[in-house]
Parts: C-alpha cells; sequence; structure tokens
C-alpha cells in the first residue's frame, strides 16, 4: 500500500478538491482507494456525506485505542473508494498536540489500512505542517502539495520546503511528489504569472504538469456532495484529475518494487 | 514589480528543492544504534513502517511497587534549588550533544549532589535493569542527563510519554522494541518539578513492579526526602 498525504504550508489553496478527485480518479482506475480526512474541518465529510457531522472518524482513532478501522470506513457507491471522515473527536484534537503527539497511532492506522487491502490511502490533512498533520507527514510514504496560483502563496514556498526538509529527518522514506498548480485562471494575469514564476522557481521534478483550473464545477459538484467527475458535464474536469493520476503513478514508479503497489 | 522574486532568495529556494528529490541515505548508525532493527519508528528509513513487524508499542499499566523490587539508590539530603532547570535544548532528530548537568548551573556545589544522585541512579540501572543509554528529559523536552548521545531517542521517548497520556490519568510507561535484545523503556515520572521523562534501553521491558521501583527512584533523585 501507498499513502500519500495531501498537504499545504497555506490553507485554502484546494486540498480538499484535490483530494477528492484524485482519490475518485484512481479509484475508478481500480485502485483500491481509501480517502481519509485528517482536516479537523472535516471538509471531505462536509463534500461528499451529510451524516459526517455523526460519523466517527480519524480521530477519534487517534484518541481511542480501542476503535477498530473498520468502524470508520464509510463506502460509497464506487465499490473502489471509502472515506474515513474526520470525526467528532476532532473540535477537541484541533487545538493541538505537539508534533509527534500522535506519530504511534497514525502509524498504526496506516498499518490497519494496509492490512485491510486498500492499495492507496490518500489523507487530506490541515493546512501547516505542524502537529497531526507532521505526524501524518512523517508516518507517510509520500506528499503532494496543492498551490494556489497567486503571488502570496508562491511567497510561502521556502518556509513550506523548510518544513518539509525538516520533516525528511523524521521520515527519511518520505518521497515529495511535487507541487500541483491550483486555481489557475487562464484570464488573470497575476496568476498566470505566479504559476509560471513557480515553474521557474523549482526543479522540474517538483512541479507537476497538470494544473488544476478555477472552476465553477467543483463548487457545484461539492453542492451536490459528489467528485467532479460525477457531474453530467464534468468529464472535462475528470480528465484533469486522471491526468494527475498518471503523473502520481509515473513519480511512484520506481518506489513499487519496494510497497507492492499495483500502480 | 515583480511579484515574486523580491520576497524569496531563488537560489536558496531551489537549493532546498533540489535536497527534497534526492533519496535520504540511511541514517548513520552510531555505536548506541548498533543492533537496532528497521522496525524503529523513530528513523525508519528502508523499509516502510506498513510492513515492519517488529516494532512494538505496548502501553503498560503501573501496579503499586513490588513487594521486594531492587533496593532503591542510598537517599541524600538536598536542598531543593538543586533540583535541574536546564538550559532549553530543542528537540530535534539530529544528534544531541552529552548534557550531563544543567547549563544553568555555575555552581558547582550547587550541581554536585544532583549528579552525583543521577550516577547512583545510573549505576542502580545498570545494575538491576542491565540498562544501557540512559537519559532525562524535562517537561519541555530539554536534556536534563544524557548517556545516549542519541537525539532520536530522545524524539522518540517525548513522542511516546506523550502519546501515552491520558486525559485526567497518571502517565504510564511505554516501551518500545527497536532491535534484538533491545528495548527502550519510557517512564514518565510525575516530580514537584513538572513531569520528567526517563528513557533507557533495557534488554526486555520492564515489569510493573521495576518500573514503579524505577519511578520511585527517579522521584527522590529529583526531590530527595530529607
Amino acid at each position: 500500500m501507498i499513502s500519500i498525504a495531501v498537504s499545504s504550508q497555506k490553507g485554502g489553496v484546494g486540498k480538499t478538491t484535490v483530494s477528492i478527485n484524485l482519490a475518485h480518479a484512481f479509484a475508478r482506475a481500480g485502485v483500491r482507494t481509501l480517502l481519509v480526512d485528517a482536516d479537523p474541518q472535516g471538509s471531505v465529510g462536509l463534500s461528499l456525506t451529510r451524516q459526517s457531522r455523526l460519523l466517527a472518524g480519524f480521530y477519534d482513532y487517534l484518541a481511542d485505542p480501542g476503535l477498530p478501522l473498520d468502524r470508520l470506513i464509510v463506502p460509497t457507491r464506487l465499490e473502489t473508494f471509502s472515506l474515513v471522515a474526520s470525526g467528532q473527536a476532532s473540535d477537541y484534537e484541533a487545538g493541538g498536540a505537539g508534533m509527534g503527539a500522535h506519530l504511534a497511532r497514525v502509524r498504526a492506522f496506516l498499518r490497519s489500512v494496509s492490512a485491510r487491502g486498500f492499495d492507496l490511502c490518500l489523507i487530506d490533512t490541515a493546512a501547516g505542517l505542524f502537529g497531526v498533520t507532521g505526524d501524518v507527514i512523517a508516518s507517510s510514504d509520500a506528499i503532494m502539495i496543492p498551490q494556489q496560483a497567486e503571488p502570496l502563496g508562491i511567497r510561502s514556498v521556502p518556509k513550506l520546503l523548510e518544513g518539509l526538509n525538516r520533516l525528511r529527518v523524521m521520515n527519511p522514506r518520505l518521497s515529495v511528489l511535487g507541487v500541483c498548480l491550483t486555481m489557475v485562471q487562464h484570464d488573470l494575469a497575476e496568476s498566470t504569472e505566479a504559476a509560471a514564476a513557480l515553474r521557474q522557481l523549482l526543479p522540474p521534478d517538483m512541479v507537476f504538469q497538470t494544473q488544476i483550473p478555477r472552476d465553477g464545477l467543483f463548487i457545484r459538484a461539492s453542492a451536490r456532495g459528489l467528485p467532479v467527475g460525477v457531474l453530467e458535464d464534468g468529464a472535462g474536469a475528470q480528465v484533469v484529475f486522471d491526468s494527475l493520476r498518471a503523473e502520481i503513478e509515473s513519480k511512484l514508479e520506481p518506489a513499487d518494487h519496494r510497497h507492492g503497489y499495483p500502480g | 514589480m515583480d511579484p515574486i522574486n523580491p520576497w524569496l532568495d531563488p537560489v536558496e529556494v531551489r537549493r532546498m528543492a533540489e535536497r527534497l528529490l534526492k533519496p535520504v541515505a540511511d541514517p548513520v548508525r552510531s555505536v548506541v544504534d548498533a543492533g537496532f532493527d528497521e522496525g524503529f519508528v523513530g528513523f525508519d528509513a528502508g523499509a516502510p513502517p506498513v510492513r515492519a513487524q517488529a516494532t512494538q508499542v505496548i502501553p503498560a499499566r503501573i501496579v503499586p511497587p513490588h513487594p521486594e523490587p531492587p533496593p532503591l539508590p542510598p537517599r541524600e539530603p538536598v536542598a531543593a534549588e538543586d533540583v535541574p532547570h536546564p538550559a532549553p535544548v530543542a528537540v530535534e532528530t539530529a544528534p544531541v550533544p552529552v548534557v550531563e548537568a544543567p547549563e544553568e548551573k555555575s555552581s558547582t556545589t550547587a550541581r554536585g549532589p544532583f549528579l552525583d544522585r543521577i550516577h547512583r541512579f545510573r549505576d542502580w540501572m545498570r545494575h538491576h535493569f542491565a540498562a544501557t543509554g540512559i537519559f532525562i528529559l524535562d517537561r519541555e523536552g530539554a536534556v536534563i542527563f544524557d548517556e545516549s548521545s542519541h537525539g532520536r531517542l530522545h524524539f522518540l521517548a517525548r513522542s511516546l510519554a506523550m502519546a501515552s497520556r491520558r486525559p485526567g490519568a497518571t502517565a504510564g510507561n511505554v516501551h518500545v522494541k527497536i532491535g534484538a535484545g533491545a528495548t527502550l523503556e519510557v517512564i514518565p515520572v510525575e516530580t514537584p518539578y513538572g513531569c520528567l521523562v526517563l528513557g533507557a534501553v533495557v534488554p526486555e521491558s520492564l515489569q510493573p513492579a521495576a518500573v514503579a521501583a524505577v519511578m520511585e527512584a527517579l522521584g527522590q533523585v529529583a526531590a530527595p526526602q530529607a
């Protein structure tokens, strides 16, 4: 199994949108995918399940060693796609214990997910690289970083890289898949310039070729509690996430032999 | 005006990014690490932890001291002020230099008794439990005493101690197998000066009675009774 943390230094960059639609893209391709909402705001749950406020979830697992993973898994209509909501304990945890406090439980969680037969565990984390998010990154195989295509976001990149280098000391096998530009607006010069600046700033391998456009489709999909690809006119957006999935698979290829990921 | 470059150092950003793309070599194992296997969750280079079988984090319940625990190290009356207030030491995964006494203490008279007690405690731990790599952290994670010379063990111990804490309950000991015949025993001890975290590498995890004896002994080291 491969675990991928979807994390960013800044909030509001589209982590949840990327997580939901990327997980859906993998699941459609036959990869047994578990999407985990590790954001105390519970955005994945709020986007996809009306009962999310009632479900036990990831933070409950961290708080209660007696809670089995099976009680957290929410199936979807797609057989290969399941969810874990953030849970009821998340409000309590949002105040945040220090980094490392939940390392053992996060790793136990990932071991359980692997034992349950999932091929991929995609974890939508809270913004920032500390607290539980830090523990998730320090326990995952890989990380991808959504980054909004706007100047302020790009300016935060040094802090992001600094934080990731620090976390890699804790987790040397962490593979940095790269930065994925989101909310790209081709009709706005500042947005395209920021995207170009990021590509110039970072090594080519560090920035995904696929970029996610700003599109009203995502808001409509979220309003209906669906991945964007499920919408009647969502085929175009689905192609974007299929492309992102293919890029990730190519980046993971060298690791496939190590982890047994079916690809 | 360029909206990006005046705000950052492109050369430094590039350097950090390129470092992230390079595989990280296995951590250099110091002599203290010898024998630690890939199940060691502190720095799990190599095999993915999802497959690791050797790691066992087993919270143990603390029970009252055994009627016949090992005899405690001798007590010694000491003034309260020689309880350590160590200089802040960042808890990083990089090796931390050995800190044998709080840096703030300049008076050898003030340090001496505490160090004596620590050394007696260490000898007692070695004698009765074959403990090595003993270290003590304060409630902030700063190093009070260390003969392990390994910051990763400190980080692991502190993480385990924090993870084992339950609201409203006394902190319990935790142990994690870090290699063949080597277990890191982590024992949080409440003292009048806050919670101290003792870490020690022992051949096998300690029995509850032994844990209770160690807690009592460390409590006396921190705040000896007259």
